[in-house]
C-alpha cells in the first residue's frame, strides 16, 4: 500500500467521521430542539389569547346628505357596501371603495313631511322602523345580497318598504311627533313596535302574521308620572324594558300578543337613563345614563322562582352622556358613545372595557357593527362616515375569566364553570380552569392516597425482609404490570369495577374498614404460634400467613355485608349517604378512579424506591444489625433515611404520571367538570378534556386555543414535578445517604 | 417479661407484616386484573349451551345463560338469570332477565341451533326447512342441519365466486370511472379554460366515448353473470323458527357459522373454539366493530408501530451517542439529560396535542397547499394519518430508546473503545466497529419497550389519525402502496371505543375483553424479551471489571 492509497482510504475515514460527528450532534441537540419545540410550540398556540382588541380605521366617507341628519347605517357582512337613511327618507348606498353612489331609494313621505327616529329591527337583518313628524311609522327592509358574476362576486343593493301605519292620534289637530321608536321583528316573523309620542304617550303595537292580527296597547298608565327616555326590547322573547328620565326601569311581558302587562319596575341609576341595548342571546341589558355610567343587568332566578333583573357588570364611565348603544350580531361585545363623541368597546362577561377612542371631534349621530361583528361604521353629525376593522378574537378570555369567578347569564352568582359549547350562536362560552385543574388534583390526591402506602410498603419488603427469589421473580413482576395499557385498566375500572363497586358499595367499606383489624389479628395468629417454631420459618416468610387472614376475611365480609346494610343503612347505603350527608352516589366516581389511578402509578413508585432502597450498601445494615438493633429498625433509622433521595424521586414521578393520564380518567370519571370534595362524585381532569373536546374544536377558535393553554399548564405542572423531584432528591441524597 | 409490647414493637415484627401486606394486596390487584381478563377473553369463544325456559305465564325463551343475580325486587331478594336471547330484528334488545321463580320448565333441547350472522348479531332457534334453487328439503332435524351445512358451503363458494366478478367488473369499470373525473375536472372551470385546454377536454371526451365502446360488451356480460349468481345466492336460505314459533327466512350466505352446541362434545367444541380464535385475529370487524375479527386494528397497529420504531430508533442512538462518546462533560450533558428527562414526564396527550397543532395543522397543511392543491378543501395530509400518529409515537418514546441505548454503550468496555482509538480508528469506526455491534442488545431493548408503549397508548393516537373503522388498510396493491395519509386502526382505540362508544356496550363487552387480552398478551410477550435481552446485557456488564 503506498501512500497515495493509504491517505485516500484516510481522508474517506475522515471524511465519514466529520459526517458522523454532524449527524450525531444532530441528533443530541435534537432531543433539546424537540422539547424546547413542543413548549414554544404550544405558547405559541396559547398566547394569541391574551392579544389586546385593536380598532383600525379604514375609510372616511363623506356622506352628501347634508342638511339632513343620517338616522340609520348598515354594512354588508364583506364590507364592501354602505346604506345610509336620512330623515328625508332618501336611503343611499355607497360603494366603500370609491366611494360611489351606487343607489338611492326613498320611503314615500309627504312634502313637509320628515323623520325623527329610527330603530333596527334586529342584530342579523337590516329591517327597520322610522317615526315621522306626521306620526307615521314606516317599516322596511334592505337587502344586500351578494351575486355572483363569473367568479367575481358584487353585492346588490335593494330597498323594500314593508308598510306603514298612522301612530294614535287622540287629537285630530295636531299631528303626533313620534320622539323615540323601538321595533323588533322576531325570527317567527312578530312584528312589535313600541313608540313614544310628543305627549309623552307609551304604546305598543304587535302583529302577529300566523294570526293576521294586530294588537295595539296604550301603556302610558303603567308609568305613572315617570316620563320615558329610552325604549328597548329583547330580539326573539319578551321583554319590553322602557328607561325614564329619574333612571327608573320599566319591564313590560309581551311574549302574548293579547296580554302585555307591566311585570316589575325599579331604579337602576341616579341619573336619567340615555341608552338601553339588549345584547345577543336577549338576557343582558346594557344600560347608559346621563352620568356617563355604563351597566350590565340580566334577569336571575329568585328564590320565590321569580325573575329579577340584578346588576352584574360594571363598565369604564364616559365623561358625557352616553346617548348610543350598539351590540354586536356575533357575540357580546358591545359599543357605547358619548354625547361629545368617546367611544368604547366593551365585552359583556369580562367585565372589561377593551378599547377606548375617539374618531371625530363632533358627536356621533348612528353607527352599527358589521355583521362578522369584523368592523365598525360610524357616522357623526356632519355627515362623515367613518369605516373601521375591528380585530377582537378572543374577547370571552381573559386572566380572570381563565382562573377567576365568573357571573355568567342565568347563574344567580359568580362560579367557576366550565362549559365550552352550547346549541347556538348565541351560548356564552364558559372557559374556566378551575374545575379541570381541581378535577387533576382531587384525582392526584386519591391516587397517590391510595398507591404510595401499598407501593413503599412492598418495596421495603421486596428489598429488606423478603427471600432473594420472591424479589428475583416480584421485580419482572412488577415491570411487567408498568407496562400494562392505562386503557386496559381504565376499561376495566369504568365497565366492571364501577358496577360492581356501586352494587356491593356496603361491602367495599367493610373491607376497607376491617383491613387494619384483620392486620391486627394476623398479627394475634402470628404470636399465637409458638417461638420455637416461628424461629423454624425463614426470614421473609411471614408473607403466608398473610394470605389466607385476607381470604378468611373477605369472605366473611362478603357473606355478612347485606345483613350489616340492611341493620345499619336500612338496606341501602346509597339512600342513607343522600339523606344524611347530601351525598350522591355516581357509578364511575373518584373513589374508583382513585383506586385505578393508583393501580397504573404503584409499580412506578415501586420500582424506583426498590431499587434506591436496594442501593443502600449491605455495610450499613450490618453495622447496624451488629449494633443489637432488630430488622425493623435498621430499616425505619438507617435504610429509609439513606434511600430517601430515591423514594422521594419515585413518588414525585408516581406523581407526574398521575397527573398526567388520560385514558383512565377518560373512562373512568363520568367527565363532568364539577367541583365537589364528595368521594362518590365525577370529575373532569384536564387531560381527559383535552382529549375529549380538541377532536371538536375549531381550528384557531378561543376553545382550541385554551385547550392548548391547559395542555401547556400540563406541559408546566410536569416540568415543575420533575424539577423539584431532582431539586429535593439531591438535597436529601446529600444529607442522608453520603456512603 | 417487661414490657412486652414495646419490646414487640421494637422488633418490628408487626411493622414487616404490614409492609408484607403492601406487596400481597399490589399483587394480589394484578393476579385478579389478569386472571379476570384471562376468563373473560378466552370465555368469549367457547360455544355455550342454549337453554330453553318455560316461564308461568307461558311463554318461552331460548337462549345463552349470560349471568346471574339477586336482585332486591320490592325490597326482598330474587335470584335472576339473564339470557342472551338474540335475535335483534325479532325481539329488539338481546338479553333479558328472568325470575328463577318463574320458570316452570328448563330444558336443553338438542336441535337448537346457533347461527351466527353477518348483520344483526346471533339467532338462535330451530331449522324449519332448507330452500336451494327450487327444491325444499325438510325431515328429521339432524338431516336438515346436515343438507343445511352442504348448501351453506356451497354458498360460500358461491360468494366467493360472486367476489370475483365483482372485482373483475370493477377493474373494467376503473378507467372509465378516472376518466370521467378528469373531464367533470375540466368542467367545472368552463369559463376559465385556454385554448389548450379546450382541446384536452375534447380528446379526453373522444378517449371517453372509444373506451365506452370498448368496455360496453364485456361489461354487459359480467353484469348479467353477477346478477345469475346473486340470484342463485338469494335462493340458498333457511328457514328458522324460534322457541315462540315465528318463523323467518335466513340467507344462507349471511351466516357466518351455525351449530348445534347441545349436540356437541368436548372436542367439537374445541374445533369450533379454534376456528373462533382464528377469525378473530384474521377477519374484518362487523356490527360496527361489536363481532367478527379484530383484524385491521392488528394491521393497524403493527404497520404503526414499523413506522414509529424507522422514526424513533435512528433519533435515539444518535442522541444516546452524542451523550456518551461525543459530548464534553458539563453544561450540555446536563440540559440534554434533563431534555430526555421532561420529555419522559410530559404527559402523552400533550404529544397528542402537539402532534395535532403541529405536525397535521402546520406541516400536513403546508404540504396540502404545496403538493395537493387542487384537491383542497379536503385535506389530504392535513388531517389525521398513519404518518402523523406515527411521528408523535416517536416522539413519546424517544426518552425510553435514548435511556436503554444508554445502557447498552455503557455496557461496551472502554478497554475495547480505547483500544481501537490507539490502533488509529476515527471516531467514527469505533463506534461503527465496536459500540454499535456491542450495544445492539440495548438497542434492541430500547426498540422493544418503544413498541410495547405504542402498543398500549391510546390518547395522542385518539387525536391524530385512529379511527373507529378504516375503509382501508394503509397498505395494499394500488400505487403508492404505503398510503401515508390514511387514517388506521388500533388495537388499544378499539378497546376504548367499543366498549364507551358502541351502540350495543353489553353485546360488546366479550369482544372488549378478548380485544384487551390480546393487546396485553402482546405487550407482555414484548417485555418479557426486553427483560431477557436486559439481563444478558447486564450479564456483559459484570464482567468487564475494567
Amino acid at each position: 500500500m503506498n501512500d497515495q492509497e493509504k491517505s485516500y482510504f484516510q481522508k474517506k475515514a475522515d471524511r465519514a467521521n466529520r459526517i458522523a460527528r454532524i449527524l450525531i450532534s444532530i441528533g443530541g441537540y435534537g432531543v433539546v430542539v424537540s422539547i424546547a419545540g413542543i413548549l414554544l410550540f404550544l405558547f405559541y398556540q396559547s398566547i394569541p389569547l391574551f392579544f389586546p382588541a385593536s380598532v383600525k380605521k379604514t375609510e372616511t366617507v363623506d356622506v352628501n346628505h347634508s342638511p339632513h341628519k343620517i338616522l340609520l347605517t348598515g354594512i354588508d357582512q364583506y364590507q364592501e357596501i354602505v346604506y345610509v337613511l336620512d330623515d328625508a327618507g332618501i336611503i343611499s348606498f355607497i360603494r366603500l371603495s370609491d366611494q360611489k353612489v351606487i343607489g338611492q331609494d326613498s320611503l314615500p313621505l309627504e312634502p313637509q313631511e320628515h323623520l325623527l327616529v329610527a330603530c333596527k329591527g334586529s342584530l342579523e337583518e337590516h329591517i327597520f322602523a322610522v317615526g315621522s313628524t306626521e306620526g307615521k311609522i314606516f317599516t322596511g327592509e334592505i337587502r344586500l345580497q351578494p351575486q355572483y358574476q363569473g367568479s367575481r362576486r358584487i353585492i346588490v343593493p335593494s330597498f323594500q318598504l314593508e308598510g306603514q301605519f298612522g301612530a294614535v292620534n287622540q287629537n285630530d289637530s295636531l299631528p303626533v311627533h313620534i320622539e323615540r321608536l323601538l321595533f323588533r321583528q322576531t325570527e317567527e316573523g312578530i312584528k312589535r313596535w313600541s313608540w313614544v309620542d310628543h305627549a309623552g304617550r307609551l304604546f305598543v303595537k304587535i302583529y302577529d302574521p300566523d294570526e293576521d292580527q294586530e294588537y295595539l296597547y296604550n301603556l302610558s298608565d303603567n308609568l305613572g308620572r315617570e316620563k320615558v327616555s329610552q325604549l328597548t326590547a329583547t330580539y326573539n322573547e319578551d321583554k319590553l324594558i322602557c328607561g325614564t328620565l329619574n333612571g327608573e326601569l320599566f319591564w313590560f311581558d309581551v311574549s302574548q300578543p293579547d296580554n302585555v302587562f307591566l311585570k316589575d319596575n325599579w331604579k337602576v341609576s341616579q341619573a336619567a337613563i340615555s341608552a338601553l341595548q339588549f345584547l345577543i342571546g336577549d338576557n343582558a341589558l346594557v344600560i347608559g345614563d346621563t352620568d356617563g355610567a355604563v351597566q350590565v343587568w340580566f334577569p336571575v332566578r329568585q328564590a320565590d322562582n321569580q325573575m329579577k333583573f340584578l346588576p352584574v357588570h360594571q363598565f369604564a364611565s364616559h365623561k358625557a352622556p352616553v346617548i348610543l348603544v350598539y351590540a354586536s350580531p356575533r357575540n357580546r361585545t358591545f359599543l357605547t358613545i358619548d354625547a361629545r363623541g368617546g367611544i368604547h368597546l366593551n365585552y359583556s362577561t369580562t367585565d372589561k372595557t377593551e378599547i377606548e377612542f375617539r374618531d371625530s371631534e363632533y358627536p356621533i349621530q348612528t353607527g352599527s357593527f358589521s355583521p362578522k361583528s369584523n368592523g365598525i361604521i360610524l357616522v357623526d353629525s356632519h355627515n362623515r362616515l367613518g369605516s373601521f376593522i375591528l380585530s377582537n378574537k378572543y374577547p370571552e378570555i381573559t386572566l380572570q375569566t381563565l382562573f377567576g369567578k365568573v357571573w355568567y347569564e342565568g347563574y344567580p352568582k359568580p362560579e367557576f364553570v366550565w362549559q365550552s359549547t352550547g346549541g347556538s350562536d348565541e351560548f356564552e362560552s364558559k372557559l374556566s380552569l378551575i374545575p379541570l385543574i381541581f378535577g387533576t388534583i382531587k384525582g392526584t390526591i386519591y391516587a397517590m392516597f391510595f398507591s404510595i402506602p401499598l407501593a413503599l410498603l412492598a418495596a421495603i419488603y421486596v428489598s429488606q425482609f423478603a427471600p432473594k427469589w420472591m424479589a428475583r421473580t416480584v421485580k419482572p413482576t412488577v415491570e411487567i404490570m408498568a407496562a400494562l395499557p392505562s386503557v386496559v385498566i381504565g376499561f376495566l375500572a369504568g365497565l366492571y369495577f364501577s358496577p360492581i363497586v356501586e352494587k356491593h358499595l356496603m361491602t367495599v367499606f367493610l373491607f376497607l374498614i376491617f383491613l387494619p383489624v384483620l392486620f391486627l389479628m394476623s398479627i394475634v395468629f402470628w404470636r399465637a404460634v409458638p417461638e420455637q417454631r416461628r424461629a423454624k420459618v425463614p426470614m421473609g416468610w411471614e408473607i403466608i400467613f398473610i394470605v389466607p387472614v385476607i381470604a378468611v376475611t373477605l369472605a366473611l365480609i362478603i357473606t355478612v355485608a347485606h345483613s350489616v346494610e340492611m341493620i345499619l343503612f336500612d338496606g341501602n347505603i346509597k339512600q342513607w349517604l343522600y339523606n344524611v350527608m347530601g351525598m350522591v352516589y355516581d357509578q364511575r366516581n373518584s373513589m374508583v378512579v382513585g383506586f385505578a389511578l393508583g393501580f397504573a402509578v404503584i409499580p412506578i413508585i415501586f420500582t424506583i424506591s426498590e431499587d434506591a432502597l436496594s442501593n443502600v450498601p449491605d455495610s450499613l445494615t450490618s453495622a447496624s444489625m451488629a449494633l443489637g438493633a432488630s430488622r425493623w429498625q435498621t430499616v425505619r433509622r438507617v435504610v429509609l433515611p439513606a434511600a430517601a433521595g430515591g423514594i422521594f424521586a419515585a413518588v414525585m414521578l408516581g406523581l407526574g404520571r398521575a397527573i398526567g393520564e388520560t385514558m383512565i380518567v377518560l373512562m373512568a370519571t363520568g367527565n363532568t367538570p364539577i367541583m365537589s370534595m364528595s368521594p362518590f362524585s365525577g370529575f373532569r381532569a384536564m387531560s381527559a378534556c383535552i382529549a375529549v373536546e380538541i377532536p371538536e374544536a375549531p381550528v384557531g377558535g378561543t376553545l382550541y386555543r385554551v385547550l392548548f393553554l391547559t395542555a401547556l399548564l400540563l406541559f408546566i405542572f410536569t416540568f415543575l414535578i420533575n424539577s423539584l423531584s431532582a431539586l429535593i432528591g439531591d438535597r436529601l441524597r446529600k444529607k442522608y445517604a453520603r456512603f | 417479661m417487661t414490657g412486652t409490647i414495646s419490646h414487640f414493637k421494637q422488633k418490628g415484627d408487626p411493622y414487616i407484616l404490614l409492609t408484607s401486606m403492601g406487596l400481597v394486596l399490589s399483587l394480589g390487584m394484578v393476579v385478579f386484573m389478569i386472571s379476570l381478563i384471562l376468563v373473560k377473553g378466552l370465555g368469549f369463544f367457547w360455544p355455550s349451551d342454549l337453554l330453553e325456559v318455560k316461564l308461568e305465564n307461558g311463554e318461552s325463551y331460548l337462549g345463552e345463560v349470560w349471568a346471574s343475580q339477586t336482585a332486591i325486587l320490592n325490597d326482598k331478594p330474587e335470584d335472576e338469570i339473564q339470557l342472551k336471547i338474540g335475535n335483534r330484528e325479532l325481539y329488539g334488545l338481546d338479553f333479558i332477565w328472568l325470575k328463577t321463580t318463574n320458570i316452570t320448565g328448563e330444558s336443553y333441547p338438542d336441535d337448537v341451533t346457533t347461527f351466527e350472522r353477518l348483520t344483526y348479531g346471533n339467532f338462535y332457534g330451530f331449522i324449519a326447512s332448507v330452500k336451494a334453487g327450487d327444491k325444499t328439503i325438510s325431515g328429521e332435524p339432524l338431516y336438515m342441519f346436515h343438507e343445511a351445512q352442504v348448501y351453506h358451503d356451497t354458498a360460500q363458494v358461491l360468494n366467493g365466486k360472486i367476489e370475483e366478478v365483482s372485482d373483475k367488473l370493477n377493474n373494467l369499470i376503473a378507467p372509465y370511472t378516472r376518466l370521467q373525473r378528469e373531464i367533470s375536472l375540466f368542467k367545472m372551470k368552463q369559463e376559465s379554460l385556454n385554448e389548450e385546454d379546450k382541446s384536452k377536454l375534447a380528446g379526453l371526451q373522444s378517449d371517453l366515448e372509444k373506451l365506452q365502446e370498448r368496455i360496453s360488451e364485456p361489461y354487459e356480460r359480467l353484469s348479467a353473470e353477477l346478477q345469475k349468481l346473486q340470484q342463485k345466492d338469494r335462493n340458498l336460505s333457511l328457514k328458522v323458527r324460534t322457541a315462540e314459533g315465528e318463523e323467518e327466512e335466513m340467507q344462507l350466505s349471511r351466516i357466518v357459522r351455525f351449530y348445534q352446541p347441545n349436540r356437541l362434545n368436548a372436542a367439537q367444541k374445541s374445533g369450533i373454539y379454534l376456528s373462533k380464535v382464528w377469525e378473530f385475529i384474521s377477519a374484518q370487524p362487523r356490527e360496527s366493530n361489536t363481532e367478527g375479527g379484530v383484524f385491521p386494528a392488528i394491521f393497524g397497529t403493527v404497520m404503526m408501530v414499523l413506522l414509529m420504531s424507522i422514526a424513533v430508533v435512528p433519533f435515539g442512538v444518535l442522541a444516546a451517542l452524542y451523550l456518551n462518546e461525543y459530548a464534553k462533560q458539563g453544561k450540555m450533558i446536563r440540559l440534554i439529560r434533563l431534555s430526555v428527562n421532561n420529555l419522559a414526564g410530559v404527559p402523552s396527550i400533550v404529544f397528542g396535542i402537539f402532534g395535532l397543532g403541529f405536525f397535521i395543522y402546520m406541516v400536513g397543511g403546508t404540504i396540502d397547499q404545496l403538493f395537493y392543491a387542487d384537491k383542497l378543501p379536503e385535506p389530504t395530509f392535513g388531517t389525521g394519518g398513519i404518518l402523523w400518529a406515527s411521528l408523535t409515537l416517536a416522539l413519546l418514546t424517544l426518552p425510553v430508546v435514548v435511556v436503554a441505548t444508554e445502557e447498552g454503550i455503557l455496557a461496551v468496555p472502554r478497554a475495547n473503545k480505547e483500544g481501537a482509538l490507539a490502533l488509529g480508528a476515527t471516531r467514527w469506526q469505533m463506534i461503527r466497529k465496536i459500540v454499535l455491534p456491542n450495544a445492539m442488545p440495548g438497542i434492541l431493548t430500547g426498540l422493544i419497550l418503544a413498541i410495547s408503549r405504542g402498543a398500549g397508548e391510546v390518547a395522542p393516537l385518539m387525536i391524530t389519525g385512529v379511527v373507529k373503522l378504516a375503509p382501508s388498510l394503509p397498505l395494499d396493491v394500488t400505487f403508492p402502496f404505503l398510503h401515508l395519509d390514511r387514517k388506521f386502526m388500533h388495537l388499544g382505540f378499539q378497546i376504548y371505543d367499543v366498549g364507551f362508544q358502541s351502540p350495543n356496550v353489553e353485546a360488546a363487552k366479550p369482544m372488549v375483553y378478548t380485544t384487551a387480552l390480546l393487546l396485553i398478551i402482546i405487550v407482555v410477550v414484548l417485555n418479557l424479551v426486553a427483560i431477557y435481552l436486559r439481563n444478558r446485557l447486564r450479564k456483559k456488564y459484570k464482567t468487564s471489571v475494567f
